[in-house]
């Protein structure tokens, strides 16, 4: 437990000054318990190692003199280490020095800020650095730069501000201390919520060696993990490919998925598989950061959500095709998602992104309702569909399936895939059952972890 | 890499055909050059696309998609036609 004074201490950390939060929080935690371990690295391997907060506060500390001797337009962070984006992160807030923070995919990006100086694992910034007089700048510089995801396209540098990034942490007193999984790219959107909402309440952040599902299950058994953030593909990927006797050690109190649309299968087997866990929801995008998030355990969200202002502001519409609008609040203006919805009794469901429609012949395929048909198959743990191009009919849908392991008794791989094709034919439209369907070991995955809409990369 | 025969050709198009019929729940027809795609065969335009996804993977080329295109679209009605077009696109001509 985190001392009670302390405790009040972080709990009023929402007073500071919104740049000083990370670093604040951050040296109070070592200040009282020094030792406390801040970050797992390479869990679930041997190469496991800690860091406590006490080295995070100096790491924070001699980069906050650096700056102090020559100060920088902006950092790039180019680090690998979480502990550093960490530490580069906290440092840059308290100085406000503007940050950005790249993924590996995104860093061809970076001539868009090519006056910002690059820091790397070794937290030491170059000599000879020409400090920046202030009187540079035409306009105020974006405090934070992130990349999205790409999962719709290429990735794109998106300003924020330390108001918006910090905008969904939790630091009230049942928020601390907790043990929090990053499966996340630390760099991205998604990531760099877990990992600063673990620092600012005096968490564990425990990052797995990999994306291996038996090195994820080990981490969240043995570190004790409490807190998993995930997209609905890493939690399926866990759940059914995961090493069972350690999975049952877990001792998770919630799961938060985002990034993806959850079907109703993945969470009524995550309910079975860690029924003590709380399940939610949240809807964020790269753009407008968290929008609003489901508790209830079921797929998409009640329809009495549409067309009226939910606590906190946010107004949800949806436009005649079908697509989710959001209104953040009544001062900004209604911002298009990209998110088809459709409704189904008292929900909507996302039927799926707007850029992932395959068109076959002029009509619609949504990715996502194959995907479902062919999960609920016998014997099939995975699935993913995408469109090929063809000159014949524009483009062909194309799945690829994952095979239980082992397969139900008396089934075969060739009976899988035949049953799955009479399961899409009499469940869909003569277009939209896969042509090409492929049995594959593993689901190729974007490095958000989403599952990926295109070819699979020769 | 050997250019193929004209015969293991018209064997991949054979094959990739019966797996077009099989994977949309049809009978099996035996698949014969003069056989026409559509009246005997019963193949609509997804067949179609289908078969010639399943060819660039057993012959590693899409005639209908390289550039410039060469082949002329309303003459494809027979299996022998389809063997025609794989046949230019994969011998090589002496000329």
């Amino acid at each position: 437990m985190i001392p009670s004074a302390q405790a009040t201490a972080i709990s009023h950390l929402a007073d500071a000054a919104v740049h000083d939060r990370l670093a604040s929080a951050i040296s109070l935690v070592a200040r009282e318990c020094p030792n406390r371990i801040a970050i797992v690295a390479g869990a679930g391997s041997e190469s496991r190692h800690t860091i406590d907060y006490a080295s995070l506060a100096t790491a924070i500390a001699s980069l906050e003199q650096q700056f102090d001797a020559a100060r920088p337009i902006g950092i790039v962070a180019r680090a690998n280490r979480v502990e550093s984006l960490v530490v580069i992160a906290a440092a840059c807030g308290r100085q406000h020095v503007p940050l950005a923070l790249l993924a590996d995919d995104s860093r061809d990006l970076v001539g868009e800020l090519r006056d910002w100086t690059g820091l790397d694992d070794s937290l030491a910034l170059p000599t000879g650095l020409v400090p920046a007089s202030g009187h540079e700048f035409a306009t105020v510089p974006p405090h934070l730069v992130v990349a999205t995801s790409g999962t719709s396209g290429p990735p794109k540098l998106v300003e924020h501000s330390w108001d918006s990034l910090l905008a969904a942490a939790r630091l009230s007193e049942q928020w601390h201390a907790l043990a929090w999984l990053l499966v996340y790219d630390a760099t991205r959107w998604a990531g760099t919520q877990v990992w600063m909402q673990a620092m600012l309440t005096g968490g564990k952040l425990v990052v797995p060696a990999s994306r291996d599902p038996d090195c994820v299950a080990r981490a969240i058994a043995e570190e004790g993990v409490t807190i998993l953030p995930s997209t609905p593909t890493l939690l399926r990927r866990l759940i059914t490919s995961g090493d069972r006797a350690i999975l049952e050690k877990a001792q998770l109190d919630r799961i938060t998925l985002g990034g993806e649309a959850a079907d109703a299968l993945l969470l009524e087997q995550a309910h079975r598989f860690f029924g003590q866990a709380k399940i939610t929801q949240v809807y964020a995008t790269t753009e407008l950061g968290e929008v609003f998030r489901v508790t209830d355990g079921q797929a998409g969200f009640p329809s009495a959500w549409l067309g009226r202002t939910l606590p906190g502001g946010v107004k949800l519409s949806m436009r005649r095709d079908g697509e989710l609008l959001v209104q953040l609040s009544r001062d900004t203006a209604e911002v298009a998602t990209g998110d088809l919805i459709e409704r189904c009794g008292d929900r909507y469901l996302f039927s799926g992104r707007r850029s992932d429609v395959i068109v076959v012949g002029g009509a619609k395929v949504f990715p996502r309702r194959v995907e479902e048909i062919l999960r609920g198959v016998p014997g099939i743990v995975e699935s993913r569909v995408y469109g090929l191009p063809s000159a014949i009919t524009g483009e062909l849908v194309a799945a690829e399936i994952v095979l239980a392991d082992p397969l139900p008794a008396s089934a075969t791989p060739e009976s899988v895939r035949s049953e799955s094709l009479a399961a899409c034919r009499s469940g869909l439209e003569p277009h939209s059952v896969p042509r090409v369907l492929d049995i594959v070991k593993k689901i190729f995955t974007t490095p958000a972890g989403k599952a990926s809409r295109r070819p699979t990369p020769e | 890499m050997s250019s193929p025969s004209t015969e293991s050709i018209a064997a991949a198009i054979a094959t990739a055909i019966t797996v077009v019929l099989r994977d949309t729940g049809r009978d099996h027809k035996a698949v014969e050059p003069s056989l026409l795609l559509a009246g005997d065969l019963g193949l609509d335009s997804l067949d179609l696309a289908q078969t010639i996804v399943l060819l660039e993977r057993s012959l590693g080329v899409d005639p209908f998609r390289t550039a410039p295109p060469s082949v002329p679209r309303t003459s494809i009605r027979t299996v022998s036609d389809l063997i025609g077009i794989y046949s230019t696109a994969l011998i090589p001509h002496p000329s």
